[in-house]
C-alpha cells in the first residue's frame, strides 16, 4: 500500500526540512570541521574529488537513470568543461566566476550539437554513438596540440575566486566545491523529481507509449542530454581550478565507465543512489589505498557484483522515490484533501 | 599510372583492414548473430595475446603450439564469460523478459564490468606497459611484390581470416550446430520449444567466437610484436564499427567493411598525423548509424 | 458541419499487402463508435493511421478540421486524441500516480525550466497544480486513487487496464480510442468495462472502440464500422449491422 502518503499527510510543514537540514549541516558544518581538525591537504583533496564525482554521478543519473539513455561518453563532456575553464584562464586570463558557468554552457552546446543527429538512435546504437563521440573528443584533447597542448596537459594558473576575491585556502576551496555541487545536485533533484522527471521516466519505460501520451520524446531526450552535459561541464571547471593541472588522461573512456558504475551500483533512476555510488567508488578505493593497484579491479568487481546481486542497486529507484518524497520532498506536497499529492 | 606511394598505402590499409576483420569475425558471431551485447570481446583478444606471451616466455614452443594455446585459452575465456556475465541474466521463460531492455542492458553492463576486471587484473599481473615478444617469433619479415612491400604476417593474417570466414560459413550453414545457432539467434523461445538445447548452443557460440577473438589477439601480438593489457580496446571498437557498417548480422559484410575501414585509415594518415587516424573509425561509425542504419549493404534484421 | 474525425480514401500498403484500402469514415463529436472486423481486416492499421503511428500511403485523415497526415504521434496526441494499447503498455517501474501523470504532462508540458523554477513562479505553480489535478481526476474516474502510490507492475491485469485508460483520460482527450479493451477479461469484467465505457461516453467523451468482442460492441456502440480485407464493408447502427449480408458473409459467416 501507499504507506508514504499516510506519513506525508501527518508530517506537514516543518519536519520535512529536518533531513535536508541535517544533510546541509553535515556537508557545510561537520565535514569541514573534521577536515580542518585533521588539517591534511590530502583529506581535502579526497573530499573535493568525492564531491566532484557526486556531481558527475548525479548528472549521469539524469540521462541514464531517469531518461534511460545509456551514455558511454560522459567523461568527455566533463573534459570539455575542464578544458574550457583551463583555456579561458590561460588564454584570456578569466577567473573562476566566469569560467564556471561558461564551462557548463560550452559542454552543453557541444552536447546539443552532438545530440541533433544522434538522438533518434535507439538503445545500444545510442550507447555506441556516445562512446564514439566521447572518444572523438578525447582524441581532440590528445592530438590538437596547438590548442590543448596534447598529452602534456594544461596548467591552470588560477584557483577559486568569487568576483575577484580569491578563495584560495583549503577550507575555502572545499566550501566553493561544496556550494557549487550542492546547488547543482539540488537542481538535478528538482529536474528528476517533478512531472518533467516523470515524462523522462516514461521515455525510459516505453518511448512509443510516451509518444502516444503527447510526450515529445526526441525533444526531451535532447534536453536531458544537454542538461547533463552542462552539469558535467561545471564539474570539469571545478576539477580544473581545484587541481591546477589537467591532461587528457583524466577524461578517457575508463572515467566514463567509472561514472556509469557509480550510477549502476547506487541504483539506476535513484538520485540518492547515484550519490551513494559516487561516494562509495571514490572513498572505498581511497580507504583501501594499501591495496594499491587493486583499486581499479575493485571498480569492476563492485559493479559486477552489484549488477548480479543487487539488480536494483544499493538504493533502488522505487525506494529512493519514496525516500525523497517523504524526507526531502521540497517540491512534493499535499493539497489538503488528504490523499491529494503531487509535485510543484 | 598510380603513384607507388598510394599503392603502398593501399597495401598497408588492406593489411590493417585484415587485422580488423580478424577481430570482427568472432565479434560479429557473438554480437550480431547471437544478438547479445558483449563488451568483453576486446579482453578475450587481449587474453589470447597474453596466453601466447606466457607460453612463449615459459616453454618457447613452436609457433603453431602458441596459437593452439591461445585458442584453448580463448575457448575457456568464452565459456567463463558466458557463465559469469550472461547466463545469470538470461531467462527464456517468456517473450517479455527476453525482449526487455533491462535484460539487454544488464548483460551489456555485466560484460563491461567483467572486461574492466580482466583488464585491470592483467595490468596487476603484467604491468600496464607494452611487453615485447621475442624477435624470432614475429611474423614481419618483409616481402616485396613489385613496388609494394608487405610482410609475411599479412599473408598469414589473410590466410587465417579467410579460413575463419569459410569455416564459419560452413559451420553456420552446413552443420547441425550451425543450424541450432541460427535458430537460437532467430527466435530463442521457438528454438527452445522445438527441442534445441539453447543453453548449450549459446555456450558453443561464445566458445567459437572467443576462440576466434583469442586467435586474432595472438596473431596481432606476433604481427606488431607488442602486447599490453589495454590492447583490446581499439580493435574492439574497430570490429564494432565494421560490424555495424556491415549490417550487424552479416559476417562477410563485416569483413568487407573492416577492409574499407583499414584502407580509409591508412589513406587518412597521408593527410593528417597518425594520432588522428582513429578518428576515421569513429566518424564512420557515427555516419553509418545516422545515414545507413541498415548497414552499407542494406537488409538488417528487425531489431530494436 | 465538419466531423471530429474525418478519414478520406485512406490507404496503407505494407510491401505488397494492402492493409487499409481506400477507407472513408468519420466520427462525430459525442459518438460512441465501434470498429470491428475479422483478424487481419486492418483494424489496427486504421487505428494507427488515426493516431499518427503509421503514415498514410494515400488519402487524408483530419481531426477537428486539421489534417494530421505526417504528424508525429505526440502531435496528434496533443491535438486531443488519446489511445490505449492492445497489449497493456503501462510503465511498469513507475507508480500508479506517476503513470497517470505522464498523460497529464504530455498535454500540459512542463519543461526543465518549469521543473527547476516552477515552484517559484505563479504560472509554474499553476501548471504543476493543473497536472496534479488532472492526474487525480483521472485516477478517480477509474477508481484507482487508493492505489496511487503502488508500483504499476504490482497491479493485477484488470487494474492495469484501467490504469492505461486513466493515463489516456489524464490527457483530457477530445477523442479516445480504446484498442481491444476487453481482451483477456472474463464476462463479469467485460460487463463492468462496458458500463464504465458507457459512463465515460455519458460524460460527453467521444469514443471509438476497436474490438474483437462482438457482444461488447453490439451492446454499447451507437454506430459500428466494419472492416474486412482492408475495406470498409458496412457502417451503421448495431441492429442494421447485425442484418447486413456483407457483414454476415465476411465476419459472422466466418466466425460463427
Amino acid at each position: 500500500m501507499n504507506a508514504f502518503e499516510g506519513t506525508l499527510s501527518k508530517e506537514s510543514g516543518g519536519r520535512r526540512w529536518l533531513v535536508p537540514a541535517l544533510l546541509a549541516l553535515l556537508v557545510f558544518g561537520a565535514l569541514p570541521a573534521l577536515l580542518a581538525g585533521f588539517d591534511r591537504g590530502y583529506f581535502y583533496q579526497i573530499a573535493n574529488l568525492a564531491l566532484i564525482f557526486v556531481l558527475l554521478s548525479a548528472s549521469m543519473h539524469l540521462v541514464t537513470g531517469v531518461a534511460g539513455l545509456l551514455h558511454l561518453g560522459h567523461a568527455a563532456f566533463y573534459g570539455v568543461g575542464a578544458y574550457t575553464a583551463a583555456l579561458l584562464t590561460s588564454k584570456l586570463g578569466l577567473g573562476f566566476t566566469v569560467t564556471l558557468p561558461l564551462s557548463g554552457v560550452v559542454a552543453a552546446l557541444l552536447a546539443f550539437l552532438v545530440a541533433l543527429p544522434t538522438m533518434r538512435l535507439v538503445s545500444i546504437y545510442f550507447a555506441v554513438a556516445t562512446l564514439a563521440i566521447g572518444q572523438m573528443l578525447y582524441l581532440v584533447m590528445l592530438n590538437w596540440v596547438d590548442f590543448t597542448k596534447g598529452p602534456n596537459g594544461i596548467i591552470v594558473t588560477k584557483g577559486f575566486e568569487l568576483f575577484g576575491v580569491a578563495l584560495s585556502g583549503r577550507l575555502a576551496s572545499y566550501y566553493t566545491v561544496a556550494v557549487v555541487v550542492v546547488l547543482c545536485v539540488v537542481a538535478i533533484g528538482r529536474l528528476s523529481h517533478s512531472y518533467y522527471g516523470n515524462a523522462l521516466r516514461s521515455i525510459r519505460e516505453d518511448d512509443q507509449c510516451a509518444d502516444a501520451m503527447g510526450v515529445r520524446t526526441v525533444r526531451l531526450k535532447m534536453e536531458v542530454f544537454t542538461l547533463s552535459a552542462f552539469f558535467a561541464g561545471v564539474a570539469g571547471a571545478l576539477w580544473a581550478h581545484m587541481t591546477g593541472y589537467i591532461s587528457p588522461g583524466d577524461f578517457k573512456f575508463s572515467e566514463s565507465i567509472l561514472i556509469l558504475a557509480m550510477v549502476v551500483v547506487g541504483g539506476l533512476g535513484s538520485l540518492p543512489g547515484a550519490i551513494i555510488g559516487a561516494l562509495l567508488l571514490i572513498l572505498l578505493p581511497e580507504g583501501l589505498r594499501a591495496l594499491g593497484d587493486f583499486r581499479n579491479v575493485m571498480v569492476g568487481l563492485v559493479m559486477f557484483l552489484s549488477i548480479l546481486l543487487l539488480p536494483k542497486g544499493l538504493l533502488g529507484e522505487v525506494s529512493a522515490l519514496r525516500l525523497v518524497r517523504r524526507q526531502l520532498g521540497g517540491a512534493w506536497r499535499s493539497t489538503g484533501k488528504g490523499e491529494g499529492i503531487g509535485w510543484r | 599510372m598510380i603513384d607507388p606511394y598510394y599503392l603502398q598505402q593501399l597495401a598497408i590499409g588492406l593489411s590493417l583492414g585484415m587485422t580488423y576483420a580478424l577481430m570482427a569475425i568472432g565479434f560479429t558471431l557473438i554480437f550480431g548473430v547471437l544478438n547479445v551485447v558483449n563488451f568483453a570481446h576486446g579482453e578475450i583478444y587481449t587474453l589470447g595475446a597474453f596466453a601466447g606471451l606466457v607460453l612463449i616466455s615459459a616453454v618457447a614452443p613452436p609457433i603453431v603450439a602458441v596459437i593452439f594455446g591461445a585458442l584453448a585459452v580463448g575457448a575457456l575465456a568464452g565459456f567463463s564469460l558466458e557463465r559469469l556475465a550472461f547466463k545469470p541474466f538470461r531467462r527464456f521463460t517468456d517473450e517479455a523478459s527476453l525482449k526487455s531492455r533491462a535484460m539487454r542492458e544488464s548483460t551489456l553492463l555485466s560484460s563491461l564490468a567483467v572486461s574492466i576486471v580482466v583488464r585491470e587484473a592483467l595490468e596487476i599481473l603484467f604491468g600496464s606497459e607494452m611487453r615485447s615478444l621475442p624477435f624470432d617469433y614475429l611474423i614481419n619479415t618483409p616481402v616485396r611484390i613489385g613496388p609494394v612491400i608487405l610482410v609475411t604476417g599479412d599473408f598469414i593474417i589473410f590466410g587465417v581470416a579467410a579460413a575463419m570466414l569459410i569455416g564459419l560459413q560452413y559451420l553456420l550453414t552446413r552443420t547441425r550446430i550451425g543450424l541450432a545457432i541460427r535458430a537460437v539467434s532467430n527466435n530463442p523461445l521457438g528454438a527452445k520449444y522445438v527441442g534445441i538445447d539453447t543453453d548449450r548452443t549459446i555456450i558453443t557460440t561464445f566458445v567459437v567466437g572467443s576462440m576466434m577473438g583469442a586467435a586474432a589477439g595472438i596473431l596481432m601480438g606476433l604481427y606488431y610484436g607488442a602486447i599490453f593489457p589495454a590492447m583490446g580496446f581499439v580493435p574492439g571498437i574497430k570490429a564494432f564499427v565494421a560490424m555495424v557498417m556491415g549490417g550487424l548480422s552479416s559476417i562477410p559484410g563485416a569483413v568487407v567493411c573492416a577492409l574499407i575501414l583499414g584502407v580509409a585509415e591508412s589513406m587518412a594518415t597521408t593527410f593528417v598525423s597518425s594520432g588522428w587516424s582513429d578518428m576515421v573509425a569513429y566518424a564512420f561509425l557515427i555516419l553509418t548509424l545516422i545515414f545507413f542504419p541498415n548497414g552499407l549493404f542494406g537488409a538488417r534484421r528487425e531489431r530494436v | 458541419m465538419t466531423h471530429l474525425l474525418d478519414v478520406r480514401n485512406a490507404s496503407r500498403r505494407f510491401g505488397g499487402v494492402q492493409a487499409v484500402n481506400d477507407v472513408t469514415a468519420h466520427v462525430d463529436e459525442g459518438e460512441l463508435v465501434g470498429l470491428i472486423g475479422p483478424n487481419g481486416a486492418g483494424k489496427t492499421t486504421l487505428f494507427n493511421l488515426m493516431s499518427g503511428f503509421t503514415p498514410l500511403s494515400s488519402g487524408t485523415v483530419a481531426f477537428a478540421g486539421r489534417t494530421i497526415n505526417g504528424m508525429k504521434p505526440n502531435q496528434v496526441a496533443r491535438l486531443g486524441v488519446g489511445r490505449t494499447f492492445q497489449n497493456l503498455r503501462v510503465f511498469p517501474n513507475m507508480s500508479v500516480f506517476d503513470n497517470v501523470s505522464v498523460g497529464a504532462v504530455g498535454t500540459l508540458p512542463q519543461g526543465p525550466a518549469g521543473a527547476l523554477f516552477g515552484g517559484f513562479t505563479k504560472a509554474g505553480t499553476e501548471r504543476a497544480d493543473a497536472i496534479s489535478r488532472r492526474t487525480w481526476e483521472a485516477l478517480e474516474a477509474v477508481g484507482l486513487t487508493h492505489l496511487a502510490g503502488e508500483l504499476a507492475a504490482n497491479l493485477p491485469y484488470g487494474q492495469r487496464k484501467y490504469l492505461e485508460i486513466a493515463r489516456a483520460l489524464a490527457m483530457r482527450p477530445r477523442f479516445l480510442i480504446l484498442d481491444e479493451p476487453a481482451a483477456g477479461l472474463n464476462d463479469t469484467e467485460t460487463r463492468a468495462l462496458a458500463a464504465f465505457i458507457k459512463r465515460l461516453h455519458g460524460q460527453g467523451l467521444t469514443i471509438m472502440l476497436v474490438e474483437h468482442d462482438m457482444g461488447l460492441v453490439m451492446g454499447i456502440c451507437q454506430r459500428i464500422l466494419v472492416l474486412a480485407s482492408g475495406r470498409k464493408i458496412a457502417d451503421g447502427p448495431p441492429d442494421l449491422i447485425r442484418r447486413d449480408p456483407a457483414v454476415l458473409e465476411a465476419y459472422l459467416g466466418v466466425e460463427s
